[in-house]
């Protein structure tokens, strides 16, 4: 049990930085989760907490001790790897207790803990076997196994999921969580997936290009991303974006346009260069008739996707006189071309909505966040922020 | 079709069978040859038949009543067996070490180790020889020793890293959070997934330690150093009109039954390494 404090954190390769001056903390007994498309430095943060990393500048203190030059066998943290790494040559039994085994703890205590840890994880048939007899899922529960034994004062996890299929994954991440929570073991968790991250994650810090870009809860994350780049990496479908102006105290879009609330007028109004409006699909809702939503506007659905609870419709917009959003590569998302955008619409299923219909479609200003396209900065909170 | 491509394939086994008898045929025959010369009696030496009239054992009684002989041996067991453990233990770390660290030089060390496997062991024999004397090296196991493991280390070398570039590196960092030093974590983890490869350094390296008369017939003088190929070739007949064909026959046979000992030992155990190969967790 402990908080992980970092100040000031830099990583340097030779020419390029993996990451930039992260500085936070992970509160005691908190899952903590680190996300990012690849190539953000997540990973590259993990290995410096658990020292297997040098960090080129900055302090990471764990407990207010200040662990930089501990070496990894002396920070007592346990991980768990993306390949899982464990030993092939070693039964499931003997991988578990080979921690165990360095600290020199006492047979029988060594035996318990293995076969209470086993207990835990439903590896009780499993602990005479060798790794190559294991399924995927297995192997996985042997390497958690081998991190718990230890009682350690840090989880910290590398991806653990993603050589899993889907379904186990969804499996695991319910069992991951369970398990932080029955041991209260603070737990850094590194991820690419916004889906791993949103659920399991206490707080999670979004990181891009070796920048933390914001620490939040899930929520915060969803509700108040403070840029571009967050609030088009979390959610799943993303959020809707449309290139945007700002005129006469009216934000105007290719479909139509709607009046902005005072202070974040004067926020958009302070603002340089292109406007980007985002709208989270949820907020994208089908209206009977025009006085329902602040903008209303028609549009023809592409494809519809149903899943049962909800129906995802896509409808492309055309961006008449807009320059198509530039959206940061590494999203992943299109974000238009040849003056036409898609929409995604999370729309009831009762509606009975076909590919190729015509739905009348509102968004209300209030869920409309303004950013600035150059820096990526979302104008609508700091509108609220001098509100508050 | 279906009768051609048995066909085929009988022709094809055919093949593969004439071919491997041959070969097999041409490599053991010196082999037995020998072994049927150290069984024949002093006086069927010049029989010119393959097979012994009468088997004794009379060159083998004469071998080992020959002080030279046991001597030879006990030199041959010991220096061989001590570059093997030497050569291959410092291989492993520096394999180990080209393999996982980044430093300068790295790649200079792996060529540098090529150039010297590649080098002729007779063009230094001769230095070699003056430089012994001077340094009090000339007719000891060290100073066998020694360039044994210059032409065995790189073959070494090679064989371990690329059993070494096999084990996943996340394994090390495991075992290093896992609480080992770097040092456990290479004797725990490492070194048992590269136990193949370990295997097959230690035989290149004992069998050339082993089999090496260049080296052990110049730089030995008396049965201080001398290994078994070296004082095989000082064997002497009974009288100075006697060929010592017997006796060098049979110690012949005596020095090889080790070498064919040691790698059906561990032939096993490498090629159980290397078909397993299933390293990655």
């Amino acid at each position: 049990m402990s908080d992980i404090e970092l100040r000031n954190l830099s990583k340097r390769f030779d020419g390029t930085t993996a990451v930039k001056h992260a500085s936070f903390s992970i509160h005691d007994g908190e899952f903590f989760i680190l996300v990012g498309p690849s190539g953000c430095g997540k990973s590259t943060l993990l290995n410096m907490i658990v020292g297997l990393e040098d960090a080129s500048e900055g302090e990471i203190r764990v407990d207010g001790e200040r662990v930089n030059d501990l070496d990894p066998k002396d920070r007592n943290m346990a991980m768990v790897f993306q390949s899982y790494a464990i030993y092939p040559h070693m039964t499931v039994r003997e991988n578990m207790a080979f921690p165990l085994k360095l600290a020199r703890l006492p047979k029988q205590e060594i035996d318990s803990r293995v076969a209470k840890a086993a207990g835990i994880l439903e590896l009780g048939d499993l602990l005479d076997r060798k790794p190559g007899a294991l399924s995927g899922g297995q192997r996985q529960r042997v390497a958690m196994g081998r991190a718990i034994v230890r009682e350690p004062r840090v989880f910290l996890l590398d991806e653990p999921l993603s050589n899993l299929d889907a379904k186990l994954r969804v499996q695991m991440r319910t069992e991951i969580a369970r398990l932080q929570r029955r041991l209260g073991t603070t737990t850094v968790y590194v991820t690419h997936d916004q889906t791993e991250a949103m659920t399991l994650g206490d707080r999670v810090a979004v990181l891009r290009r070796g920048e933390v870009l914001q620490i939040g809860t899930p929520r915060q994350l969803y509700e108040q991303p403070e840029n571009l780049f967050v609030a088009g990496f979390i959610g799943s479908p993303a959020m809707n974006f449309l290139p945007a102006r700002f005129n006469a105290g009216r934000l105007e879009l290719p479909v139509g346009s709607l009046e902005l609330a005072r202070d974040l007028r004067a926020a958009v109004a302070a603002s340089e260069g292109p406007l980007v409006a985002g709208f989270r699909p949820d907020h994208l809702r089908a209206v009977g008739d025009r006085a329902q939503a602040d903008l209303c506007f028609a549009a023809r659905a592409d494809v519809v996707e149903w899943l049962g609870a909800d129906v995802f419709a896509y409808f492309d917009v055309t961006l008449e006189g807009f320059e198509a959003v530039a959206l940061p590569e590494d999203l992943d998302i299109e974000a238009g071309r040849q003056g036409r955008s898609s929409l995604v619409a999370r729309i009831d299923p009762a509606a009975g909505l076909k590919e190729g219909d015509t739905l009348d479609l509102g968004v209300d200003a209030a869920q409309v966040q303004v950013f600035e396209a150059g820096s990526g900065r979302n104008l609508s909170l700091s509108g609220r922020l001098d509100q508050a | 079709m279906s009768a051609a491509g048995a066909n085929g394939g009988r022709v094809e086994r055919l093949f593969w069978g004439v071919g491997s008898a041959v070969v097999v045929i041409y490599a053991l025959l010196p082999v037995a040859w020998i072994v049927s010369l150290s069984l024949k009696r002093s006086a069927d030496l010049g029989d010119n038949r393959f097979l012994p009239r009468v088997v004794s054992l009379e060159h083998y009684a004469t071998v080992f009543r020959d002080p030279q002989f046991s001597a030879a041996l006990w030199n041959s067991i010991g220096i061989a067996a001590i570059s093997t453990l030497a050569a291959v233990l410092l291989g492993a770390f520096t394999a180990y070490a080209v393999v996982r660290l980044e430093f300068p030089g790295r790649r200079l060390i792996l060529a540098g180790a090529l150039a010297i496997a590649m080098f002729p062991p007779i063009s230094i024999v001769g230095p070699l020889f003056n430089t012994w004397r001077t340094l009090g090296l000339y007719d000891t196991w060290a100073g066998l020793i020694l360039p044994y493991m210059t032409f065995t280390l790189p073959l070494a070398i090679w064989t371990l890293a690329a059993f070494f570039r096999e084990v996943p590196w996340d394994l090390d960092k495991a075992a290093r959070v896992d609480g080992a030093t770097a040092f456990q974590a290479f004797v725990h983890v490492i070194a048992p997934l590269a136990a193949p490869g370990v295997f097959s350094a230690a035989i290149l390296v004992f069998m050339f330690a082993w089999n090496d008369f260049l080296f052990a017939a110049s730089l030995t003088s008396t049965d201080q150093a001398r290994t078994v190929p070296a004082a095989i070739a000082f064997f002497t007949g009974s009288s100075r009109f006697e060929q010592p064909t017997g006796s060098v026959a049979a110690a012949s046979v005596l020095v090889t039954v080790p070498v064919i000992i040691v790698v059906l030992l561990f032939q096993r155990r490498i090629v159980a390494g290397l078909t397993a190969g299933a390293v990655k967790g």
